[in-house]
């Protein structure tokens, strides 16, 4: 160990403050600080305080002589503060890296305490407020929940694969004993003979979704990069009123859009789906919430680059966004996969999977098995999507909070 | 020089401020490049569907014939003289108040109690209860489960066990629509504020539980008091306003399970009436009339819920 280096500030006796590095060595230590016209060079003597010393282990401990008679020693450690100490036997002592608990140790020994073990929890745990008997509760409580919850869902599966026997068996049981695909290969014969085929309806829901969901991901977050990086007049009211209008859900606005629709002319076409799913609210918010957490710098060192608005937001804003895509996605494809759209599109061939779904359910007893097995198409895709998104948009939904 | 010569009216403050606003926007064009599909679509889609639905409550309008002015009728009929209204609004009031706060406070609770859960099996709970909500439509399923014949699940558990004689027709009988529909939408509420509730426990530093632990925090009780609400606010205020919007717009749920219309309009909502009227009857006056009133509901239980929310935890 001859020479330990470590970058700081220090106070000289002049009173001024000098950034620079010491280096210390076993017999002396010197500060040195770099200007302009050269560095300077301080010896230990001019030094009366050590301040803000930064340095890469843990802690480090720097002993030097001072006027010759009284030895200092300097620890510098983690927390950036430095402690004067007279140690008499400083010179037998080899200079090492210490650790806290090496620090807190021989502190203990100085004082002449006995020094304690620290205890070790039989179970490793993340919090310390927490009984037992509660985490226990607690879990009880979860797994009964979540089987309530998760009920329906299975159930709907299950009737799904029950043959027409098992629909109707007394008592019904949640599982299918002779699990089939009938229902499904049913479902595609009775709608194969309608007017309208069944795969026209799981095709145009697609459609509407796919167009709808990408439209308003695009929109959406081009308004969303302004709204979150740029301060500009009117701004900030926008978004306040988009946050209010979170509230208003599609049915309350559903009969003045009709009216709307109707004078655009665009009743029973796809567009009347379609435009109010691009301008939808929740897409944005969370949009904007999430791109708030990027750093202006990124765009600011862009913008030094000479890259215009639209090449920021396209090449940098975007692909920083990744996660926040998913919740938007998430959160467009649950509204339009599921919409029966049976106020604005009147013809059958346009019409969509739900409204099938509500078509087969209408048919009665009789259509129960089929009725089950588009449930689970339906239900499947949403959840499917939301199972392999779902740590993303977590991470997404960590910033959706409403600030007052 | 049209913008000058209009400012100039203002006082001066007035006038620097708008000068300066008007420069500035001079100069963020770009902004509002980007910021205007997304502005248009939304004023035509959102914005002017509530102005009109606003003015044409004052009118009678059926579509066919232009808007007759006819000012105040629409509510006055409303109130006074449409008892469905006031079922519907009745049945409204009982599922927004047992599904809002419930579902607001479950939602909370199970967020919070599943944060505690090792990682993996946080992920699968995430699923598990998020899923009804996530998987749309998948409450029609609930007509099977409570199917009024003897085949239906709920009615062959009772029948078997001797709780009851004759099966029960839950959609059917005005006295259970209520308490069923009320279950599934309940089994729904774990829905975006859930969500939001989940990702805020997860962002809340460790170190923030150690300070107060160190501050005499003794139980998770005392801990959830003053350490993770006041950190959670933003999305406590989210999730209100999630949960305002959905137990305020049932409609779907009812409309598919009891029935449109509902024995005895049992089953009837704010929503469902308005849809009734609106897309049934094509009076569009008077669904305008009851929309203006769901608007202004809501946005005052949204004021009610901030103002509650900012004592939380002080």
């Amino acid at each position: 160990m001859s020479e330990v280096r470590s970058t700081g500030s220090m106070t000289g006796l002049d009173s001024k403050k000098y950034n620079g590095e010491i280096i210390v060595t076993e017999t002396d230590v010197r500060f040195v600080s770099k200007k302009k016209d050269g560095n300077v060079e301080f010896p230990i003597h001019q030094i009366t305080g050590l301040a803000q010393v930064r340095h890469g282990g843990m802690s480090s401990t720097v002993t030097c002589t001072i006027k010759g008679d009284v030895k200092y020693t300097f620890y510098l450690s983690k927390g950036m503060r430095v402690y004067k100490q007279i140690d008499d036997h400083w010179d037998n002592r080899p200079v090492v890296k210490k650790t806290r608990a090496d620090e807190l140790k021989r502190l203990a020994e100085l004082r002449g305490e006995r020094i304690q073990k620290v205890k070790k929890h039989k179970v490793r745990r993340r919090h310390p407020n927490r009984s037992i008997g509660g985490d226990i509760g607690v879990y009880i409580l979860l797994a009964i929940v979540a089987c309530l919850m998760a009920f329906p869902l299975v159930f709907a599966i299950g009737s799904s694969l029950k043959p027409l026997d098992e629909l109707f068996r007394f008592p019904p049981t949640v599982f299918a004993q002779h699990p089939t695909t009938d229902n499904f290969s049913d479902l595609f014969v009775t709608m194969g003979q309608s007017y309208v085929p069944f795969s026209r309806y799981l095709t145009n829901t697609v459609f509407i979704t796919f167009v709808g969901t990408f439209g308003h991901l695009i929109i959406a977050s081009m308004a969303a990069f302004v709204l979150a990086k740029y301060d500009f007049p009117g701004g900030r009211l926008f978004f306040g009123v988009v946050t209010t209008a979170l509230m208003f859900s599609g049915y309350v606005t559903g009969i003045p859009n009709y009216v709307i629709m109707s004078n655009l002319g665009m009743i029973d076409t796809y567009w009347a789906l379609l435009l109010p799913a691009f301008a939808a609210p929740i897409g944005l918010f969370m949009m904007k919430q999430f791109m708030e957490g990027l750093p202006t710098a990124l765009i600011e060192a862009a913008h030094i680059d000479g890259a215009g608005e639209f090449r920021i937001f396209w090449h940098i804003v975007m692909p920083n966004v990744k996660p926040a895509w998913l919740t938007v996605i998430i959160f467009s494809v649950q509204s339009l996969w599921n919409t029966s759209a049976s106020t604005v599109i009147y013809s059958d061939e346009k019409k969509t999977l739900v409204y099938a779904l509500q078509q087969i359910q209408a048919g009665g007893i009789a259509r129960t098995g089929q009725a089950a097995a588009v449930t689970v198409i339906v239900m499947s895709v949403p959840i499917l999507i939301f199972i392999f998104s779902q740590s993303r948009i977590l991470e997404t939904m960590a910033s959706s909070g409403i600030k007052d | 020089m049209q913008e000058r010569s209009f400012l100039s009216k203002w006082t001066n403050v007035k006038k620097e401020n708008l000068k300066y606003g008007w420069q500035k926007a001079k100069k963020m064009k770009v902004c509002y490049l980007f910021l205007a599909p997304y502005a248009i679509l939304f004023f035509t889609f959102i914005i002017l569907p509530i102005i009109t639905s606003i003015f044409y409550s004052f009118t009678y309008y059926n579509i066919l014939e232009p808007p007759r002015f006819v000012a105040f009728k629409n509510y006055i009929d409303l109130i006074l003289q449409d008892e469905v209204f006031l079922t519907s609004v009745k049945n409204t009031f009982v599922i927004a108040v047992i599904t809002g706060p419930v579902g607001y406070i479950l939602s909370f609770l199970f967020a919070w109690f599943i944060n505690e859960l090792p990682k993996w099996l946080r992920a699968v709970a995430v699923v598990v209860f998020y899923a009804p909500s996530v998987a749309g439509t998948a409450y029609t399923i609930f007509s099977i489960i409570f199917r009024g014949d003897a085949y239906g699940y709920i009615n062959s558990f009772l029948l078997e066990f001797g709780l009851i004689d004759a099966p029960i027709l839950w959609f059917s009988n005005p006295a259970y629509i209520m308490p069923v529909l009320i279950v599934v939408i309940l089994w729904m509420s774990m829905g975006t504020g859930f969500l939001s509730f989940v990702a805020g426990f997860q962002g809340i530093d460790n170190s923030m539980y150690e300070a107060g632990y160190v501050d005499g925090v003794r139980s998770r009780w005392q801990e959830l008091y003053h350490i993770t609400l006041p950190s959670m606010k933003p999305m406590l205020l989210f999730g209100a306003v999630m949960s305002i919007t959905s137990a305020f717009n049932v409609c779907d749920v009812p409309r598919a399970l009891a029935g449109y219309p509902s024995t005895d309009y049992a089953a009837r909502t704010v929503v469902t009436h308005l849809f009734d009227y609106g897309f049934s009857r094509f009076e569009m006056g008077y669904a305008s009339a009851i929309a203006t009133l769901l608007f202004l509901v809501m946005i005052l239980c949204k004021k009610a819920i901030s103002n509650l929310l900012a004592k939380v935890g002080t």
